[in-house]
């Protein structure tokens, strides 16, 4: 891993073998922005190359979800497929029970070969009802969500100023949104970003 | 036992004048009628006469309670009056649960146990009113009369913004629950913050194809790694500072599982 990150580090830095693209400071061309193909998928289709719902099973690489639209998913996850559960995590973090969405490439067999996978993500907007020590008591339509401060990892976006690690400005009684991790079968949630419009 | 059923005309009657004041001239609750719970029993379009109708009907009762002569039939009309708000409850709680009561003022709480307790309280209190007597009201029975208005105030959910906001705001000031953490520490999303407002990533995003790979930091900088297709791409973002335009990428051609 060391050695990885070393040659990866050099090329971002200072150019070496391998390298495609590359940049000093700046972008890079247009060349590499016009690369992706654009996605083929019609309007109001579902989209092959993506998953969502509930891990019921893991076995070796592949996870076994069942979607809230009880279509059942096997999604196998490889070394270059990224984890996010509350941040980047490796494979062993995902668990039966865990939510989640994942985009990938769907293989003749019908396995989703992941690229990405986002365990227990959830957006929710409401009103902050109280603050009790590294938690906001969320009042989502009427619903408690009680959100955690989770430290090193959460942080707040007053208005168009740059996201901070200090949660200390929210009050009660205001709007937010929680982009966050559901802690699976409660209604709490574990703060990624709380965004605040003041 | 005389004084506190005595009492009880009293302190109904006030709530329930407030009740009905509240239907006839609050601006807001005429407003917001056709979200709460009414409007679902008795159709969108009536809700604002509906709401007027129970209005009237409190208020007569709060004068009937408030204005001698006591009779027994004031406290019986009452006690209809709260177990009608009862039921109005149950069915709101059961046919529209997101849906405010609209008791007494429009706020966007749906019903919740502090409703049905409040309910269940001015009943409670309605049916000793039946047995009200003349009787003089000394000082610690005006006590309990207090305590009672004071308890179906907390129980109101329409009035925390003046009593219940403030105090939980006083008490974050003073407890600091979500003290300031140590500067020292920058969570990776303020990185990919400043990255997804860089030159560097705009430009190398649609190559992208996975979220975050690889994290770490390294003299005063912090590599973020993505998959881009068959190559990887790699990031350099300062770890302190927000110049977006000191984001560096690179895209290398190497299998992302090397």
């Amino acid at each position: 891993m060391t050695s990885r990150r070393q040659v990866l580090k050099s090329a971002v830095l200072g150019g070496g073998a391998g390298v495609l693209a590359a940049t000093a400071l700046g972008s890079l061309g247009p060349e590499a922005a016009f690369g992706a193909a654009a996605p083929g998928v019609a309007p109001g289709a579902p989209d092959p190359d993506f998953a969502e719902g509930r891990i019921r099973s893991v076995k070796d690489n592949t996870l076994f979800v069942l979607g809230s639209n009880m279509v059942f998913h096997r999604i196998r996850v490889v070394d270059g497929t990224s984890l996010w559960k509350l941040g980047p995590v490796a494979f062993d973090q995902a668990k039966p029970g865990d939510g989640l969405y994942a985009r990938g490439v769907r293989m003749p067999d019908g396995v989703l070969a992941a690229e990405s996978v986002w365990l227990n993500i959830v957006n929710v907007k409401g009103h902050v009802r109280n603050i009790t020590s590294e938690k906001l008591h969320l009042d989502h339509n009427g619903q408690e969500i009680l959100c955690h401060r989770v430290a090193g990892k959460s942080v707040a976006v007053y208005s168009d100023a740059p996201p901070s690690a200090d949660l200390s400005l929210l009050r009660v009684g205001q709007h937010v949104q929680v982009l966050g991790a559901w802690r699976p079968d409660t209604n709490q949630v574990d703060i990624a970003t709380v965004f605040s419009p003041h | 036992m005389n004084g506190i059923a005595a009492l009880q005309p009293y302190v109904i009657g006030l709530f329930l004048l407030w009740a009905g004041l509240v239907k006839l001239f609050g601006r807001r609750l005429r407003a917001q009628a056709g979200q709460s719970a009414l409007a679902r029993l008795v159709g969108p379009a009536r809700a604002v006469p509906a709401f007027r109708l129970i209005g009237v009907l409190e208020l007569a009762v709060a004068a009937a309670l408030l204005l001698p002569p006591v009779l027994p039939l004031e406290g019986a009309a009452a006690t209809g009056l709260c177990a009608g708000f009862l039921a109005y409850l149950t069915y709101a709680r059961r046919a529209a649960p997101t849906s405010s009561c609209g008791c007494l003022g429009a706020h966007s709480r749906p019903v919740d146990r502090r409703g049905f307790a409040r309910a269940g309280l001015l009943l409670a209190a309605s049916v000793v009113a039946v047995w009200a007597r003349p009787y003089p009201i000394d000082p610690p029975l005006a006590v309990v009369g207090l305590a009672e208005a004071a308890a179906l105030l907390l129980l109101s959910p329409e009035l925390d913004r003046h009593w219940l906001v403030p105090l939980r705001r006083l008490l974050v000031r003073l407890r600091r629950p979500l003290a300031a953490p140590s500067p020292q520490d920058v969570p990776l999303e303020v990185t990919l913050r400043l990255l997804y407002l860089s030159p560097a990533y705009c430009s190398a995003s649609a190559r992208l194809t996975s979220d975050v790979l690889d994290v770490w930091d390294e003299d005063g900088l912090r590599f973020v790694v993505y998959g881009a297709g068959g190559a990887t791409a790699v990031f350099a973002a300062p770890l302190s500072g927000d110049d977006p335009a000191a984001v560096r990428v690179a895209l290398i051609e190497e299998p992302a599982l090397a």
